[in-house]
C-alpha cells in the first residue's frame, strides 16, 4: 500500500488549497486608479506640438457666453481663490485634483465633451497638473497661457494677446548680451591694471631710501 | 497515483503559461504613479534659482548636470558652461537618457524660461528618475539676474545688497570668457616689469 492510499481526496485538497491561493491572490490584487495613456514618447509630441494650449482671446469668448462648453478650473489655493479667480471658475486645489469626487466630475466632463481649463497664477504652475491630465487619458483638458496673472492685468482687452503671455520665447540674443558684457569686462581690468603700476613706482623709491 | 501527479504536473506547466499573457509594461516599467507624479508636481522643491545655479557653476560643484533642453541650433549659438544639450524632443532617446539617472549627480534642467524645461521635468519624473531640477526663469531670468544685475534701490535690505554683489560678480566670472585670456597676457606682463624692478632695487642697495 502506497501513502496516498490512505487518503484518497489528498490530490483533491491539494488542488483545491491552490485554486483557493490563486483566487484569492486575484482578488485582492489592487487594481490601479489611474493608467497612462500616452506613452512618454506621444507625452514629449504632444508638448512640442503646442497642443493644448489655451489662449486668452479663447478666454474672453468663454466669459461672455456661457454655454457651459469650457469650465475653468483654479488649481491655486482656497485663500489665493478666495483674493480673486476669473469669474465662472471652480477652486480644485492641485492636490486634491486626484480625489474621487473630483475624477467623477472629470469624468462626466469628459463623456459630455466639455472642455476643462486649467490655469494657476502663470502657465508654469499649472503645466504640470494639465500634463499629468493629459497623460491619464482626458484630452479635454488645456492650460491657460499666462495664468491667473495676466488674466489679472488684461482683464479688459483680453482679444489682443500680447506676447507676454507666451512662453518659452527668448527675450535676448543671449550670445549678443553675453559678449557685450564681457567687453565691459576688459575695460575695467585694463584700469585696474593701470593703477597697480603707480602703486609699483612708489615701492622703488621705498627701497632706495632704505639704503 | 501516477496520473494524480502527472495532473499536478500538468496545472502548474498550464498556470506558468499563464504569465506570458501579463502585459509586458508592468513587469518591466520603473513608471511613478498617476498618483504620485501629481504630488511630485505639485512640489516647488524641483526649482532652483539662477544664483543657486551661478554658484554651482563657480565652485566647480562636481555634482552638477546642465541639460539644456533647447533645440541644437540655439545651443550652439549660446548655453551655460559645461551645459549638455538634449532639446526636448530627443529626450527619450538612448542618448539623451544617458544623461539622466546618472548615480550622485543633480542633473538642472534648463531652456529659453523655464516651461520646456518644466515638461522635459514632469516626463523624466513620470520615468521614475530622481535628483533633477529645474531652473526657474530660464535663460531669461539668467540674463537678468547674473549678467545684467539690477542694483537694489537703497532702502532694500542688506541681503538684497548681498546678492546683488554675488551677482555682479558671478556676471564678470561668466562674461569673462574672452577677456580672461587676455587678463593673463597682462599678468604676464607685470611679472616681467617686476622683475626689473628688483634689478633696480639692488643696483640701488649696493
Amino acid at each position: 500500500m502506497h501513502v496516498h492510499e490512505r487518503n484518497p481526496k489528498r490530490t483533491l485538497i491539494t488542488i483545491l488549497l491552490f485554486a483557493l491561493v490563486i483566487v484569492f491572490g486575484w482578488i485582492t490584487m489592487k487594481k490601479p486608479r489611474f493608467k497612462y495613456a500616452l506613452t512618454p514618447q506621444q507625452t514629449v509630441d504632444m508638448v512640442i506640438g503646442h497642443k493644448g494650449c489655451f489662449h486668452p482671446y479663447e478666454l474672453a469668448k468663454v466669459l461672455n457666453d456661457k454655454s457651459g462648453e469650457v469650465v475653468l478650473i483654479d488649481i491655486r489655493n482656497n485663500f489665493d481663490f478666495a483674493r480673486g479667480h476669473i469669474p465662472g471658475s471652480i477652486n480644485i486645489t492641485a492636490v486634491k485634483l486626484l480625489e474621487k469626487d473630483n475624477i467623477k466630475q472629470m469624468d462626466q466632463w469628459k463623456k459630455s465633451g466639455v472642455k476643462v481649463v486649467f490655469y494657476h497664477d502663470d502657465q508654469l504652475q499649472a503645466n504640470g497638473a494639465w500634463m499629468l491630465f493629459r497623460q491619464i487619458g482626458y484630452e479635454n483638458t488645456f492650460v491657460l497661457l499666462g495664468g491667473y496673472n495676466y488674466y489679472a492685468s488684461h482683464k479688459d482687452n483680453l482679444q489682443k494677446t500680447e506676447k507676454t503671455c507666451l512662453k518659452g520665447i527668448a527675450k535676448y540674443d543671449f550670445a549678443e548680451v553675453a559678449k557685450k558684457s564681457g567687453t565691459v569686462a576688459n575695460e575695467t581690468s585694463t584700469k585696474t591694471t593701470k593703477k597697480v603700476k603707480v602703486r609699483r613706482k612708489k615701492k622703488e623709491k621705498a627701497a632706495s631710501g632704505g639704503c | 497515483m501516477n496520473k494524480n501527479y502527472i495532473f499536478l504536473t500538468v496545472l502548474m506547466l498550464l498556470l506558468a503559461l499563464g504569465t506570458f499573457f501579463v502585459p509586458k509594461k508592468q513587469l518591466v516599467s520603473h513608471e511613478v504613479k498617476p498618483e504620485k507624479l501629481l504630488l511630485d508636481i505639485t512640489q516647488p522643491s524641483r526649482y532652483v534659482t539662477t544664483d543657486q545655479v551661478a554658484k554651482m557653476i563657480i565652485e566647480h560643484d562636481p555634482t552638477l548636470e546642465l541639460i539644456d533642453v533647447r533645440p541644437a541650433d540655439e545651443y550652439d549659438k549660446f548655453s551655460l558652461p559645461d551645459a549638455v544639450n538634449v532639446p526636448l524632443k530627443d529626450i527619450l532617446t538612448p542618448e539623451g537618457q544617458d544623461n539622466l539617472g546618472i548615480e550622485d549627480m543633480n542633473a538642472v534642467f534648463f531652456s529659453n524660461d523655464d516651461i520646456m524645461s518644466d515638461q522635459a521635468w514632469v516626463i523624466s519624473t513620470r520615468l521614475g528618475y530622481k535628483n533633477i531640477y529645474v531652473m526657474k526663469g530660464g535663460l531669461n531670468c539668467w540674463i537678468e539676474t547674473i549678467i545684467n544685475p539690477v542694483e537694489p534701490p537703497e532702502t532694500a535690505p542688506k541681503t538684497a545688497f548681498e546678492t546683488y554683489q554675488f551677482r555682479k560678480a558671478a556676471g564678470m566670472y561668466f562674461t569673462g570668457g574672452n577677456s580672461i585670456k587676455t587678463d593673463t597676457g597682462v599678468k604676464k606682463a607685470k611679472i616681467k616689469v617686476r622683475r626689473k624692478k628688483k634689478e633696480k632695487a639692488a643696483s640701488g642697495g649696493c
